[in-house]
C-alpha cells in the first residue's frame, strides 16, 4: 500500500470576480469567498479512489498559507484525506518555488509515494509547483493527468497535451498534477464534515522546516485585466453574414 | 545581459512559437541563442541560424530525444541557463511541463506566462483567469519566463550572415523511472493555438451530434479551428484539447466566432486577445456581448445552418 500527499491551496473562489485595490498596489480579496483549489478538489478525489481500490493506506494534505487554511484543510479531509499539516506563512506571500520547497522538505519527513498536487493554482495560475518539486527531488513527473492506474509500484497516466494525450509509465515515487478533466468531485455530506473536525491537523512552522523565507518577485501594480468591448448588435442573418465575410 | 531561447522540436520542423520567442527576446536587446534538442537535426539547426538576430545555435542531437521527456533533459539544460540572464520558453503544453521543472533544479523562482516585456526585469501577466493584469519585477539573477506567444510579433526575418552552430553532447542521465508508452494525437489541418480563425461552441449545443454536425462544418467552411467552453467539453460534445479558456488552450485569431456560449470569466481568458469577435446567443443579456465586437440575439440551431450553406 501506498501512501500519497496532496496539495490543498486556499484560493479565492471560481465564482468570484477579483478587484484590484483603488490604488492599484493589489488585489483586493479582504472580504472575498475563498475555496479550496479546483484542481487540488482532482487531486483529492483520485487519491480518495485509488484508496477504495485498496492500493492507499494514507492521504495527507498539505496546505501552506495563514492561519485560515485551517479552513481548507478540513474540507480536505471531508473529501476523504486522513490527516493534515498546515505551514503557517504567516502573512508572506507565497510563491510557487517556495511551496515548493516546502513541500521537499515535507517529502523527506513523510516519504510519500506520489505527491499529488493541482496543475495549477486559480488564483496566479502559474502552473509551476509540481514540476519544480519533481525536478529538486530528481523524481519523474506526470503533469496535467486526466487518467491514473496505479500498479505495485507504478502509476500509468494520460497527461493532456495539445491535440490529444500521451501515456507514459512512471515508476514511484513521482509527482503527479491534476487536470480538471481527471475525475468529477463529489460532493461533501455532512457526516463527512463531522468526521473531518476529529481528523488531526498538525501545524508547522518555516524555522521548524528549516527553510528561510526569499521573495521571487515583487508586484509593483495591478490593474484591471478586463477588456469590455462595445458591441455592435447585428438585426438580422445577412448583417451576421456579411460582418463575417468582412472579418476574414 | 545575454538570453537563452529554448525551443523544441515538432514533427521534424522548427516550432512556430520560436518566431514569436525571437520577437519577444528582441525587446531584450541582448545577444540571443536559441537551443534545440531531438534527433536528426541538422536541417533545422541551419534554417535556425538563418534567422536574424540569433547569435548562436546550440543543439543536443540524440536519438534518446525522440520522444522527449523532460526527467532526459532537465538536468542538462538547467546547466546551461546557468550561462544566460534570461530564458525563454512558449508556455505550451512542453514549455509548461519542462521550464518549472529546470526552475526546480536551479531553486529559482519563474514567471509564466508573460504577455509583455517592459524592461529585463519588468514583465506583466495575467492572474485570477485575465481578470486581473500584473506588473512584476523578478528579483532572481537568471530570469526564467515563459512567454504567450500570442502576444508577441513574429520575427521571421532571414539574415545574410548565417550565425554559428554548437552541437553539444547529450550528457544528461537518462531516466529508468518514467517510460513513453505512446500517444493518442490527432494532427489536426488547423492548430488551434495559433489560428487564424476560431469558431468555438459551448454547452448550448446540447449533443456531440450537434457539435459535429454544426460546429464542425462552419470551421471547416471558414478553415478555422475548432474551439470549445469546459461545459461543452465535459459533457462530452469535445475533445478536451479544444478547450478554450484559462485551464485550456490560450488563442488570439483574427476572428472569433463564438457559438451558444455564455462568456464565462474562465472562458474569456482564452480568447480576449482576438481581434474580432463575432458572438451568436439567444440571450441578449450573455456576457459573450460584453466581449464580442459584432452580436446577433438567435437560435445557434437556425443559424449556424444557413451560415454553413450560404458561407
Ligand atoms: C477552475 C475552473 C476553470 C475553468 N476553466 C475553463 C476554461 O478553460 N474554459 C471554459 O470555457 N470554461 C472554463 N470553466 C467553466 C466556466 O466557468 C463556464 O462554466 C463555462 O465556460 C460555460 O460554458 P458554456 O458557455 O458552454 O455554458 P453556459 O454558461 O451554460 O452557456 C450556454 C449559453 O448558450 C446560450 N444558448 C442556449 N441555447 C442556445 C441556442 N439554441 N442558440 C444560441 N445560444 C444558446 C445560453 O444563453 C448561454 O449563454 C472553468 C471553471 C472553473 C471553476
Ligand atoms: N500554498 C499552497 N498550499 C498547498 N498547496 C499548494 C500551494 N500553492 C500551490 N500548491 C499546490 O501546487 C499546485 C500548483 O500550483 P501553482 O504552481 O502555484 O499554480 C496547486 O494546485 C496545489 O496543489
Amino acid at each position: 500500500m501506498i501512501k500519497i500527499m496532496v496539495g490543498a491551496k486556499r484560493v479565492v473562489d471560481a465564482n468570484v470576480k477579483v478587484r484590484v485595490k483603488n490604488d492599484y498596489s493589489d488585489v483586493d480579496i479582504e472580504h472575498s469567498k475563498m475555496s479550496l483549489n479546483p484542481f487540488d478538489e482532482n487531486a483529492i478525489e483520485e487519491a480518495v479512489k485509488l484508496k477504495q481500490q485498496g492500493i492507499v493506506a494514507e492521504i495527507v494534505a498539505v496546505s501552506i498559507g495563514n492561519d485560515k487554511c485551517s479552513d481548507t484543510l478540513r474540507t480536505a479531509l471531508a473529501r476523504g484525506c486522513d490527516r493534515a499539516i498546515f505551514v503557517n506563512m504567516d502573512n508572506h506571500k507565497v510563491e510557487p518555488i517556495m511551496v515548493a520547497k516546502i513541500f521537499k522538505q515535507l517529502v523527506a519527513m513523510e516519504n510519500p509515494d506520489i505527491i499529488f498536487l493541482g496543475k495549477q493554482a486559480i488564483d496566479d495560475d502559474a502552473n509551476q509547483v509540481g514540476q519544480m518539486l519533481a525536478g529538486m527531488l530528481n523524481y519523474p513527473q506526470g503533469t496535467f493527468v486526466s487518467h491514473v492506474n496505479v500498479v505495485d509500484n507504478k502509476a500509468t497516466i494520460n497527461r493532456e497535451i495539445e491535440n490529444g494525450t500521451e501515456t507514459l509509465e512512471i515508476t514511484l515515487p513521482a509527482v503527479l498534477t491534476a487536470d480538471l478533466h481527471l475525475n468529477e468531485p463529489r460532493f461533501i455530506k455532512l457526516p463527512d464534515l463531522m468526521m473531518a473536525k476529529k481528523k488531526p491537523i498538525h501545524t508547522i512552522t518555516l524555522e521548524e522546516l528549516n527553510i528561510k523565507f526569499k521573495p521571487s518577485t515583487r508586484l509593483i501594480k495591478a490593474i484591471d485585466g478586463e477588456i469590455k468591448k462595445q458591441c455592435m448588435m447585428l438585426n438580422n442573418f445577412d448583417e451576421l453574414i456579411s460582418t463575417i465575410r468582412e472579418s476574414i | 545581459m545575454k538570453t537563452l531561447v529554448i525551443s523544441n522540436v515538432v514533427n521534424n520542423h522548427i516550432n512556430p512559437s520560436l518566431y514569436n520567442l525571437l520577437g519577444a527576446a528582441n525587446i531584450l536587446s541582448a545577444p540571443v541563442d536559441v537551443i534545440t534538442f531531438g534527433h536528426n537535426l541538422q536541417n533545422i539547426s541551419n534554417e535556425i541560424a538563418k534567422l536574424s538576430d540569433v547569435n548562436q545555435v546550440l543543439s543536443i542531437d540524440n536519438p534518446t530525444l525522440n520522444n522527449l521527456l523532460v526527467e532526459n533533459i532537465a538536468n542538462q539544460l538547467a546547466e546551461i541557463c546557468k550561462n544566460y540572464t534570461h530564458i525563454l520558453i512558449a508556455s505550451d503544453s512542453f514549455g509548461k511541463n519542462l521550464l518549472p521543472r529546470i526552475a526546480g533544479i536551479l531553486e529559482i523562482g519563474q514567471i509564466s506566462e508573460v504577455v509583455s516585456i517592459i524592461s529585463p526585469n519588468l514583465f506583466k501577466k495575467f492572474i485570477y483567469a485575465g481578470n486581473v493584469l500584473v506588473e512584476i519585477e523578478s528579483l532572481e539573477d537568471t530570469k526564467l519566463l515563459s512567454i504567450r506567444t500570442n502576444n508577441f510579433e513574429a520575427n521571421k526575418s532571414i539574415s545574410d550572415v548565417i550565425c554559428p552552430i554548437t552541437e553539444i553532447k547529450y550528457t544528461n542521465p537518462i531516466s529508468d523511472k518514467i517510460k513513453y508508452i505512446s500517444n493518442n494525437v490527432v494532427d489536426k489541418s488547423v492548430d488551434l493555438s495559433s489560428a487564424k480563425i476560431v469558431v468555438s461552441g459551448g454547452i448550448s449545443l446540447g449533443s456531440r451530434e450537434s457539435f459535429d454536425s454544426l460546429i464542425r462544418p462552419l470551421a471547416q467552411k471558414l478553415n478555422a479551428a475548432v474551439g470549445a467552453t469546459r461545459a461543452a467539453v465535459e459533457a462530452g460534445y469535445a475533445n478536451n484539447d479544444t478547450q478554450v479558456g484559462q485551464t485550456g488552450v490560450n488563442v488570439a485569431p483574427e476572428l472569433y466566432l463564438a457559438v451558444g456560449l455564455s462568456g464565462a470569466v474562465q472562458h474569456i481568458a482564452g480568447m480576449k486577445d482576438s481581434k474580432t469577435v463575432i458572438a451568436i446567443n439567444t440571450d441578449g443579456h450573455a456576457a459573450i456581448f460584453e466581449h464580442a465586437d459584432y452580436g446577433i440575439v438567435g437560435d445557434l440551431f437556425e443559424i449556424v445552418p444557413q451560415l454553413i450553406e450560404k458561407l
